[in-house]
C-alpha cells in the first residue's frame, strides 16, 4: 500500500469512524488507553499463518528449495522440526491450532466450535475491539467459523473480523459491483440523518460495534478498488488471503492476525501442483513480512507463528497424488516456526510439541491466557 | 389477536394508522411476520406482493399447503441440499442431469433420498471430497452422522471399497466409489441422519425423539412420504414456538430478501451467487450487508417514489416498516422517521438504506 493510499483510507476511516460516533456505545480500543503488551516483551502484534491444505516437511524444510522464505525466517528464529497434528480433516484440524484443542469435527461441517478461539482470549482479556484482530481465510464458507466459538464466557462478542479472500475479492463480485455502481457518497447532513434514524430503532446493536462496522464497511469499498480480486493461478485463494493479511496488517496494525491458507489441497490430484502452490505461498508470505519489516511500526513489535495443520500421506497414490489418511509420520507431524523480537535466533527444537501449541503460545506473547486450551506454551522460545 | 389486520397492511394495502385501531379480528390467520418468516423457511425468500394479498387471512396449514411440493418449494431444497454439501462456488453442480431434479422432485420421477443419492454420486461431490480418506470420511458424516473418529474400522473399510477392492461397508457388500454412496444411502442411519437435519432446517430445533423416531420410520418406509412430514412439522406446536422467535437471517436468504423487498422479484442465480459467497466471507456480514444494501438502493435500479409524490409521509413510513419487519413502528419511530422525512436533507432512499441497514432486518 503506497503512502497516499494509506492517508486516503485513514481519512475515510475517520469519517466513518464519525459515522459510528454516537449511534451506539463503542467497545472500540480508540478513545481508551492501549492495551498493554505482556510485561517485557517488545512483541505487541502477533500475526499466525495456518499454512494448511495439508503441507509435508518434506516439501517445506526439506531438501528442496521450494520455500526460501520460511527458511529464512527460521535461520532468525526458532524451528519445531516435530509439531504433532490430528488428522482431523481440514477444517477440525486448522480450528485445533486457533482453540488449541483437538477436538474431531466434521470435514465439511459448517458450524463453530464449543471452544473459545485465541481471537476471543486476546480480544475479551486485552479489551480489543473487532478491528484490533483479523482473520483472512481462503477456504470459503467454513472457515468464517473459525472467528469464535460457542463458549458462553466468550463467543460473538470477541469474535475475529474475518475476511474470505475467494469469497469477497472475486471477479463475479467485483463485475457485480462494476454493474450496479458503487454507493454514492452521504452528504454530511443526511448521514447525520441517516445514524438518527439507525439509532430510533428499537433493535440492538450486532456483535460488532458501530464504528468497527463502519471501519470494516469503509476498508470494503477500499479493498474493493485495489487489485486483490484480480489475482490468479494456483494459489489464487491462499494469495488473496495473504494479500489481505498484508494490507490488514499495514493498515490497521491489529493486535493478531491470523491466515488460514488452503490450496496446497490440490495435492490430492496433483504433486506438480501442490509443490507449485508451497512455492507460490512462500513467496507471497515474504511480500508479508516484507511489509513487516518495512514498517518502523511493525518491524521490531512484529512476530509469526507459521504452522500447518497436518501432512500429508507418505506414498502417492494412484493419480500421482498425495491424500492425508495414512497415519504415517509424514502426516502426523509437520515442521512449524517462529519468528520475533522476543524468540531466539536460529534455534531448533527437535522435541515434540503439537500444532493445538500455536494458541496458547499466541495468547502468552500477547498476555493472553488460553484458559481452556489444553496446549501448551511452545518451549525453547524466548531468547 | 391483529394478525389479520396486520396482514393486510403488509405493503400498505390499508395503509393508515386508523385500520390498526379499528378493532382487532380474532382469526387465527398469518401475520405479516409470520407469513414473511413462513415464506423465508419455505422458499427462501420473502412471500411477493401477490402473495401477501393472496394469503391474507388465510391460516397456517392452508398456506402451507400452497408450498409444500411446488416446483420452487423443491428448488429452495435442492439449493439447501447443495449447501449442507458445501457444493457452492466453483463445486456446484452444472450437469443437465442435476438441473432436471428439482423439477423430477416435483413431478415426483425421484424421492429426496435418490435426489441426495444422484448429488453424492456427482463429478462435484467427488471433486469437493477428493481422495479415498476425504470421500469416505464426508460420506460417513454427511450421510450418516457418523463421528470417523469412532468408526475408524468402518472408514478403512470404506477407504479399500472406493480403491475398487472388495468388502463388507457398514453391513453391506461392495467394491466401488459408487457402492459406498449407495451403502450409505440405503443403510438404515441415512433416514434418520436425513430426517433430523430436515427437521431442524425448517423448525429450527431439535426434534423431539419421539417426533424424530416416527417421522424417521415413516421415511425409511417411503422416502415419498417426505412432504407430507414436513406439513406436519409445519403445522406443530414447534413450529408455532418458531414463528414467535427471531432468528439470525442466513446470507443467501438476505440477499433474496433485498430483491424481493426492493425490485419485487427473486435474483438470479448470476445476481445472487456472487453477493452471497461475497457475504459467507465474513464472520459478521453486516458491513458488507450495508455496502450492498447501498449500493443497489444507489444504483437507479430500485424504483423508489419521488419524495414529492409521497403525500403521507406517515404512511409511507408504516408500510415500509411492515413491508420490511413485518411489524407496525412504534409511536416513537414513527415520529422520528416522519420528522426525519420533513428535513429537506432526507430522500426516500435514506430511509430505507436505514431500515435495511439495521439489525431488526437482518432476523426472521
Amino acid at each position: 500500500m503506497t503512502n497516499s493510499d494509506r492517508r486516503e483510507f485513514l481519512k475515510v476511516s475517520a469519517a466513518a469512524a464519525a459515522l459510528g460516533a454516537g449511534a451506539m456505545l463503542c467497545t472500540s480500543s480508540l478513545g481508551r488507553a492501549a492495551p498493554q503488551a505482556a510485561k517485557g516483551r517488545k512483541t505487541k502484534r502477533v500475526v499466525l499463518i495456518a499454512f494448511a491444505g495439508g503441507v509435508r516437511t518434506r516439501e517445506t524444510f526439506g531438501p528442496d528449495t521450494n520455500v526460501p522464505t520460511l527458511k529464512a525466517m527460521a535461520g532468525e528464529g526458532v524451528l519445531y522440526t516435530r509439531a504433532r497434528t490430528s488428522n482431523l480433516g481440514h477444517f477440525g484440524a486448522a480450528l485445533s491450532m486457533f482453540t488449541g484443542v483437538s477436538a474431531p469435527r466434521g470435514i465439511r461441517e459448517n458450524a463453530r466450535g464449543n471452544e473459545p478461539t485465541v481471537f476471543e482470549y486476546v480480544r475479551k482479556d486485552l479489551n480489543l475491539s473487532a478491528s484490533d484482530v483479523w482473520i483472512a481465510t481462503a477456504g470459503g464458507e467454513q472457515q468464517v467459523n473459525y472467528a469464535y466459538g460457542l463458549h458462553r464466557e466468550y463467543g460473538a462478542r470477541y469474535g475475529a473480523t474475518t475476511l474470505d479472500g475467494d469469497g469477497i475479492f472475486n471477479r463475479e463480485f467485483k463485475s457485480l459491483l462494476d454493474a450496479w455502481g458503487r454507493p454514492r457518497e452521504m452528504p454530511e447532513k443526511e448521514r447525520d440523518l441517516y445514524l438518527r434514524l439507525r439509532s430510533a430503532l428499537q433493535t440492538t446493536q450486532g456483535a460488532t460495534s458501530a464504528e468497527s462496522a463502519a471501519r470494516v464497511e469503509s476498508y470494503l469499498l477500499q479493498e474493493l478498488n485495489r487489485g486483490t480480486s484480480d489475482l490468479t493461478g494456483a494459489n489464487a485463494g491462499d494469495a488473496k488471503a495473504l494479500r489481505l493479511a498484508r494490507n490488514i496488517v499495514s493498515i490497521f496494525k491489529p493486535k493478531l492476525t491470523a491466515v488460514v491458507l488452503q490450496n496446497a489441497d490440490i495435492a490430492h490430484g496433483s504433486y506438480n501442483g501442490y509443490v507449485e502452490v508451497v512455492r507460490r505461498n512462500d513467496a507471497a508470505i515474504n511480500e508479508l513480512w516484507t511489509a513487516v519489516k518495512a514498517d518502523p511500526e511493525l518491524r521490531d513489535s512484529t512476530a509469526f507463528v507459521i504452522c500447518p495443520e497436518f501432512g500429508r500421506d507418505r506414498d502417492l497414490n494412484s493419480r500421482r497424488g498425495l491424500d492425508h489418511g495414512d497415519g504415517s509420520e509424514d502426516l502426523t507431524f509437520v515442521t512449524c516456526l517462529a519468528w520475533g523480537p522476543d524468540f531466539k535466533r536460529g534455534a531448533i527444537v527437535k522435541d515434540d510439541v503439537a500444532v493445538i501449541d500455536a494458541a496458547p503460545t499466541v495468547c502468552d506473547l500477547l498476555g493472553a491466557k488460553a484458559r481452556f486450551s489444553n496446549g501448551k506454551t511452545l518451549p525453547g522460545l524466548y531468547a | 389477536m391483529r394478525w389479520l389486520l396486520r396482514s393486510l397492511c403488509w405493503f400498505g394495502l390499508l395503509g393508515s394508522a386508523a385500520a390498526w385501531d379499528g378493532g382487532a379480528v380474532a382469526v387465527q390467520s398469518l401475520d405479516a411476520r409470520a407469513l414473511r418468516t413462513l415464506h423465508l423457511d419455505l422458499l427462501g425468500r420473502p412471500p411477493l406482493a401477490t402473495e401477501v394479498e393472496h394469503s391474507s387471512g388465510k391460516q397456517l396449514a392452508e398456506v402451507v399447503d400452497a408450498i409444500v411440493g411446488e416446483p420452487e418449494f423443491w428448488s429452495r431444497w435442492f439449493e439447501e441440499q447443495l449447501y449442507y454439501f458445501l457444493l457452492v462456488n466453483n463445486f456446484r453442480p452444472q450437469s443437465e442431469r442435476m438441473s432436471a431434479l428439482p423439477a423430477d422432485l416435483a413431478s415426483s420421477k425421484v424421492d429426496v433420498r435418490e435426489a441426495v443419492h444422484l448429488i453424492a454420486l456427482s463429478a462435484n461431490f467427488d471433486q469437493r471430497n477428493p481422495g479415498a480418506d476425504t470421500f469416505v470420511t464426508v460420506v460417513m458424516e454427511q450421510l450418516l452422522g457418523l463421528q470417523v473418529q469412532k468408526n475408524a474400522r468402518e472408514l478403512e473399510i470404506g477407504k479399500h471399497l472406493y480403491d475398487g477392492g472388495e468388502g463388507t461397508f457398514l453391513g453391506a457388500r461392495g467394491n466401488s466409489q459408487a457402492d459406498v454412496v449407495r451403502i450409505a444411502v440405503r443403510h438404515k442411519g441415512f433416514s434418520a441422519h436425513f430426517i433430523g437435519r430436515e427437521y431442524e432446517r425448517f423448525v429450527h430445533a431439535r426434534a423431539d425423539p419421539k417426533e424424530l423416531a416416527y417421522s424417521a420410520t415413516e421415511f425409511a418406509k417411503d422416502p415419498g412420504v417426505y412432504t407430507n412430514l414436513v406439513k406436519r412439522w409445519l403445522n406443530s406446536e414447534a413450529y408455532r414456538a418458531r414463528l414467535e422467535k427471531r432468528l439470525p437471517l442466513e446470507n443467501r436468504l438476505f440477499v433474496c430478501s433485498l430483491f424481493v423487498d426492493l425490485l419485487g422479484r427473486v435474483p438470479t442465480e448470476a445476481e445472487a451467487e456472487p453477493m452471497r459467497q461475497a457475504l459467507d466471507g465474513l464472520s459478521d456480514p453486516a458491513p458488507l450487508r450495508s455496502v450492498l444494501v447501498r449500493m443497489m438502493i444507489d444504483s437507479g435500479r430500485v424504483p423508489v417514489e419521488k419524495r414529492s409524490d409521497i403525500t403521507d409521509p406517515a404512511g409511507w413510513v408504516r408500510a415500509r416498516f411492515t413491508r420490511f419487519y413485518g411489524r407496525s413502528p412504534s409511536e416513537s419511530e414513527l415520529a422520528t422517521f416522519v420528522a426525519a422525512f420533513n428535513e429537506p436533507e432526507c430522500r426516500p432512499q435514506t430511509i430505507l438504506c436505514a431500515l435495511l441497514s439495521s439489525p431488526e432486518y437482518q432476523l426472521y
